[in-house]
C-alpha cells in the first residue's frame, strides 16, 4: 500500500467481514489468535455425526460452555439416533439448554458473535452454524461513586458494564416511557452506545441529533470519554465541557426526569446527560437531599468559589500593579511590608505560583494515594513556607494563589473546574498587561466565549439569556422548596413541562 | 422552537480580537495604565501644607510599615518641599526618595494656620483634581503652628496612628468632630463657610492635642471655637457627644454624661418682620455618678441643670458663629427644606441674616 492510500480517509465497511460463512473462513479470520479454540466432537460418541465448536477462550464461560453445549452434544443419545436432515433443526430448537439459539449464515455476525462471548457450533457437512450466548459475566461490582460521594443519599455507582447501567436506571425508572436504543461505535472497539430517553418528556429532535451524531462517529475504538465527547459536542475547541456527566444513578435518572437525553458507553463508567447548559455543571446529586435553603447556600458558595477561583489572581496582579488606589489602606500598607526584599515582580510572582500549583496538583493525582499527600503536604506547606521565610515570593501572592486554588475544588465538576483554571491564566496575564481594563476585557471575551456556545442547539447559558420567548426553568443559582419547583426547564424543549400536581 | 445558530464562532471573533490588538500596537499601548511595584512605593499616609516665602510649603510622611524600600526600624520617611505651587512641591518631593512616592493613602491633611488665614480653597482644588489624592482624606488645622511641625512631632512612628485614633474618637463623640476635606469643601461651596477640628501642639513641639474648630468663612479661616463654644458647635452639629457634666447638687457630687444630641432648626413666621430661627436641641443623658438614686424632683432638677449648661453653651457658640456671620453647623439651610419660598428670600444674603435673625433655642434633655 502507498503512503497516499495509507493516509487517506476510507469509508466505513458494513459488513465488514462480507460473505457467506463456512468454518474454513472462519479459521481463516482468527488465524495468528491464540485465544480462538475449536472443539471436535462426537455427537454421543457416534464417529460419523460430528460437529466442532468455536468459541474464543476467555470471552466465552467454560462452565456454560462445558454444561450446556458440550454435555449435551456428548450425552444426548437423541442426537445419534435422529434422522441427519432433522439434527441441525433438533440443535436449534432445544436439545441444547442454552437460553438462546441463533442460526448464522454470514460470517460478519458469526465473528462478532464469537466475540461477544458465544459459541458457534458446525455440523459437518454444512456451512452455515448455531450461535449459542455462554459469555462471561467478569465486571467489576456495583461500588460507590468516588468522584460524587453522598452524604445522604444512594451509595451506587455506574460501573463498565453498559448493561449493568442500564440496569440500574432502569430499576429506578421503571416506566416504560423510559426508551434504550444501541449504537456501535468504532470500527475495531465496536463499543456498544445506548441512548436513553423518557419518552413523551425528552425532546425527539435532541434524540435524533444525538443518534445522527452517534451514527456518524467513524473511529477505531471508543476507550476514553473524550472519544464520544468530543465528537459530539458542537464545539470542540472551548474547554468549557458541553456534556455534563455523573457517576451516580439517581443524578442521571434525576436528568432523565428534567428532559435531557442519557447517554452511555460500554466500558466507561459514567453517564452523560444532553444537551449541557452552565447550570448543570455547578449541581450536585445531593442538592435535592438537603433542605433547600441549605442546598441554595452552597450553591451561591459555588457560583461565588468559580468567580473567586477565576478571578482573584488576576485581580491580585490588577490592583497591586496598576490600581494601589483601590485597595484599602491597612490591606495596602500590609502588601507593601510583605513585597519587600521579593526581587520578583508581582506579575512574575503570581504567574509562577499559579504554575507551581498546577505542578503540585498534577504531582499529587499521578502518584498513588499515600505519596501523593506527601508531595502536596512537602510541595504546598514546606516550600511555599520556605519561599515564603526566603523572600523569594510574598506570602499575600501565595495567599492570592491559595485563595483561587482552593475556591477551584468547589466545583462539582472538575472538567468545568479545569477551563476556569485555563482561563484563570489568561485573565491573570490580561491583568498584568492592562490591570483593570484588561482584566475587564477578558472577562468580556469569556462572556462572548461563553455567550456563543450551544449544546445540542440549546444556548449554554440558557438558564439566564433565554429571554421571554422560551419559557424560564427555576432559579439557577438557588433551589426552591421542590413542591415550588413544578416546571421542567424551558429551554432544553421538554415535551411536557410540568412534572407535578 | 429550536434555537437558530447565530453563528457567534464564525470569522467575526477573531477578526474583531486582531482589530482590537491592532488598535492596540498602533496606539504604543498608550490607552494602558502603567504599571507600578507597590514594594517600591513609599505610601504617603500624612500631608502638612503651609504657607511659605516661596509660596507653599509640603511636608509628607510615611507611617510605620509604608516606608517602600526602607528596611524596618528605620525613622518614618519625611520629605519637604518648598515651591511655588503644590504640584510643583509635590514633584520636588517625589525626587527626594528612593521609592515611587505614592499620594493615593494621604488619609491625613493638616492645614497651617498661616495658610489658612490666606485661604484654604487652592488646597482642596487641587486635592479634588489630582488623579492619586482625593478629598478622603482628614482635615484638620494646626492651630498657632505650622503643619510642618505638627507632621514631623510625630517622630519615628509617624503622626498618622494618632489622628486615625483621634478621627475614631471622633465618630464615638469623645474628641472633636472629624471631618474629611470632602466634607469642608462641598460646606464652603453650599454654605461659604465649614468648621474645621483644630490641633495644637503641646508646648508648641508635641504631642499634638485637640484646639477646638478653626471656622472658615469663604475660604478663609475666621477664628477659633474652643472649650464650651466648641461644645456648643458639637450639640448644634449633632450625633454622639461624649462630654460629662458634673453638677453641684447640694452636698453630693453628680456627674452626668451626654450621650448623644440631635438639632433641628426651624424658620418662625412673624408676619412682615424677620422670621425667627428656632433651634431645638435633644440631648440624651445619663446619670453615671451619684450617691444615693435620684427621686422624681432631684430628676427634674438634674434635668434643669444640664438644660441650662447645654442651653449657654449653645448661645456661645451661636454669638461666636453669628458675629462672623458663619451659619457652619447649617441651621438655615435645614430650616429651608420646610419653607422653600420663604428661604429664597433669605438666602442670597443668609450671612448677613445670619447675624441679625432672632433665634429661639429649645434644649430637650431625656435622663436615662
Amino acid at each position: 500500500m502507498s503512503k497516499q492510500e495509507a493516509n487517506a480517509p476510507h469509508p466505513r465497511k458494513v459488513p465488514q467481514l462480507p460473505g457467506p460463512l463456512s468454518l474454513a473462513r472462519l479459521e481463516e479470520v482468527f488465524a495468528d489468535c491464540a485465544d480462538f479454540k475449536k472443539r471436535q466432537v462426537y455427537l454421543h460418541g457416534d464417529s460419523s455425526r460430528r460437529a466442532a465448536v468455536c468459541y474464543i477462550d476467555g470471552q466465552a464461560r467454560s462452565e456454560r460452555l462445558n454444561d450446556y453445549v458440550l454435555r449435551p452434544l456428548a450425552q444426548d443419545p437423541m442426537l445419534a439416533s435422529v434422522p441427519e436432515g432433522e439434527l441441525f433443526a433438533l440443535l436449534e430448537r432445544g436439545a441444547l439448554y442454552a437460553h438462546g439459539a441463533k442460526r448464522v449464515t454470514e460470517l460478519d455476525p458469526a465473528v462478532f458473535a464469537l466475540i461477544d462471548g458465544s459459541c458457534a457450533l458446525f455440523l459437518e457437512g454444512r456451512d452455515d452454524c448455531l450461535v449459542f450466548p455462554v459469555a462471561t459475566e467478569e465486571k467489576r461490582s456495583v461500588g460507590e461513586p468516588e468522584n460524587e460521594p453522598a452524604l445522604k443519599g444512594a451509595r451506587d455507582s455506574f460501573v463498565e458494564s453498559l448493561r449493568t447501567n442500564t440496569s440500574l436506571v432502569r430499576r429506578r425508572l421503571r416506566a416504560p416511557e423510559l426508551k434504550i436504543r444501541e449504537h456501535i461505535v468504532g470500527r475495531q472497539s465496536l463499543t456498544p452506545v445506548d441512548v436513553l430517553w423518557l419518552e413523551g418528556i425528552a425532546d425527539p429532535d435532541t434524540v435524533a441529533l444525538l443518534e445522527e451524531r452517534l451514527d456518524a462517529i467513524d473511529i477505531d475504538g471508543v476507550e476514553a470519554a473524550g472519544d464520544l465527547e468530543e465528537y459530539l459536542t458542537d464545539a470542540v475547541r472551548s474547554p468549557f465541557p458541553l456534556m455534563p456527566y455523573t457517576q451516580r444513578p439517581d443524578r442521571f435518572c434525576q436528568g432523565l426526569l428534567e428532559g435531557r437525553v442519557g447517554l452511555f458507553a460500554d466500558g466507561i463508567p459514567l453517564g452523560w446527560l444532553v444537551p449541557g447548559t452552565i447550570d448543570q455543571f455547578f449541581k450536585t446529586g445531593q442538592d435535592r437531599a438537603y433542605h433547600w435553603l441549605a442546598a441554595s447556600a452552597l450553591s451561591l458558595i459555588r457560583w461565588l468559589c468559580a468567580l473567586i477561583g477565576l478571578l482573584v489572581p488576576g485581580l491580585y496582579i490588577a490592583l497591586v500593579t496598576f490600581h494601589p488606589e483601590a485597595i484599602p489602606p491597612k490591606l495596602a500598607l500590609s502588601i507593601v511590608a510583605a513585597k519587600q526584599e521579593v526581587p520578583f515582580s508581582t506579575i512574575f510572582e503570581v504567574l509562577i505560583m499559579l504554575l507551581a500549583f498546577e505542578v503540585i496538583q498534577e504531582a499529587g493525582l499521578r502518584l498513588p494515594g499515600p505519596i501523593g499527600a506527601t508531595v502536596s503536604i512537602l510541595g504546598g506547606l514546606v516550600v511555599g513556607n520556605a519561599a515564603v521565610d526566603a523572600h523569594i515570593v510574598s506570602p499575600a501572592v501565595l495567599i492570592a494563589v491559595a485563595i483561587a486554588g482552593v475556591a477551584g475544588y468547589t466545583q462539582p465538576s472538575q472538567d468545568f473546574g479545569s477551563a476556569l483554571r485555563l482561563w484563570r491564566f489568561l485573565l491573570a496575564i490580561l491583568a498584568s498587561l492592562g490591570g483593570l481594563t484588561g482584566l475587564a476585557l477578558g472577562c468580556a471575551a469569556l462572556i462572548y466565549h461563553l455567550a456563543e456556545l450551544e449544546s445540542f442547539g440549546v444556548p449554554y447559558l440558557a438558564p439566564f439569556t433565554t429571554g421571554t420567548r422560551v419559557p424560564r426553568g427555576h432559579p439557577s443559582l438557588f433551589r426552591l422548596p421542590l413542591p415550588m419547583m413544578k416546571w421542567r426547564d424551558g429551554p432544553i424543549q421538554t415535551r411536557n413541562r410540568r412534572n407535578q400536581k | 422552537m429550536r434555537y437558530a445558530h447565530v453563528g457567534g464562532g464564525g470569522p467575526g471573533a477573531p477578526l474583531l480580537a486582531a482589530a482590537a490588538a491592532l488598535c492596540l500596537l498602533l496606539s504604543g499601548c498608550s490607552g494602558l495604565p502603567q504599571a507600578r511595584e507597590m514594594g517600591d512605593m513609599a505610601l504617603l499616609r500624612t500631608m502638612g501644607v503651609d504657607a511659605s516665602a516661596a509660596g507653599v510649603a509640603v511636608t509628607g510622611s510615611t507611617g510605620p510599615r509604608a516606608r517602600g524600600l526602607q528596611a524596618e526600624g528605620e525613622p518614618a520617611l519625611v520629605l519637604a518641599a518648598d515651591r511655588a505651587s503644590l504640584s510643583s512641591a509635590c514633584l520636588a518631593m517625589q525626587g527626594q526618595s528612593d521609592s515611587y512616592v505614592f499620594f493615593g493613602y494621604v488619609d491625613q491633611l493638616l492645614v497651617g494656620e498661616a495658610l489658612a488665614k490666606e485661604g484654604v480653597r487652592p488646597v482642596l482644588d487641587y486635592f479634588a483634581r489630582d488623579r492619586e489624592l482625593g478629598l478622603g482624606a482628614q482635615l484638620w488645622l494646626v492651630r498657632g503652628a505650622e503643619a510642618r511641625q505638627a507632621v514631623t512631632s510625630g517622630g519615628e512612628e509617624g503622626l498618622d496612628r494618632r489622628l486615625e485614633t483621634l478621627r475614631h474618637d471622633g465618630d464615638m463623640g469623645i474628641a472633636s468632630v472629624a471631618r474629611t476635606a470632602g466634607e469642608v469643601y462641598t460646606d464652603l461651596l453650599e454654605q461659604g463657610c465649614a468648621f474645621v477640628p483644630a490641633l495644637a501642639l503641646s508646648g508648641g513641639e508635641g504631642p499634638l492635642v485637640q484646639g477646638g474648630y478653626g471656622i472658615l468663612r469663604g475660604e478663609e479661616l475666621a477664628g477659633f471655637l474652643e472649650g464650651e463654644e466648641a461644645r456648643g458647635l458639637e450639640l448644634l452639629f449633632g450625633g454622639p457627644c461624649g462630654h460629662v457634666l458634673d453638677l453641684a447638687l447640694g452636698d453630693e457630687g453628680t456627674a452626668v454624661r451626654v450621650l448623644s444630641a440631635r438639632t433641628k432648626s426651624s424658620l418662625e413666621l412673624r408676619g412682615e418682620d424677620l422670621p425667627a430661627l428656632k433651634v431645638v436641641c435633644k440631648v440624651d443623658a445619663r446619670l453615671t455618678e451619684y450617691r444615693d438614686p435620684p427621686g422624681e424632683g432631684e430628676l427634674e432638677r438634674i434635668g434643669s441643670l444640664v438644660e441650662a449648661r447645654e442651653r449657654a453653651r449653645i448661645e456661645g457658640a451661636l454669638e461666636r458663629l453669628r458675629s462672623w456671620g458663619t451659619d457652619c453647623t447649617g441651621l438655615g439651610a435645614e430650616a429651608a427644606m420646610a419653607r422653600p419660598a420663604q428661604w429664597q428670600a433669605l438666602r442670597e444674603d443668609w450671612p448677613e441674616r445670619f447675624a441679625q435673625v432672632p433665634i429661639e433655642i429649645q434644649v430637650e434633655v431625656r435622663i436615662q
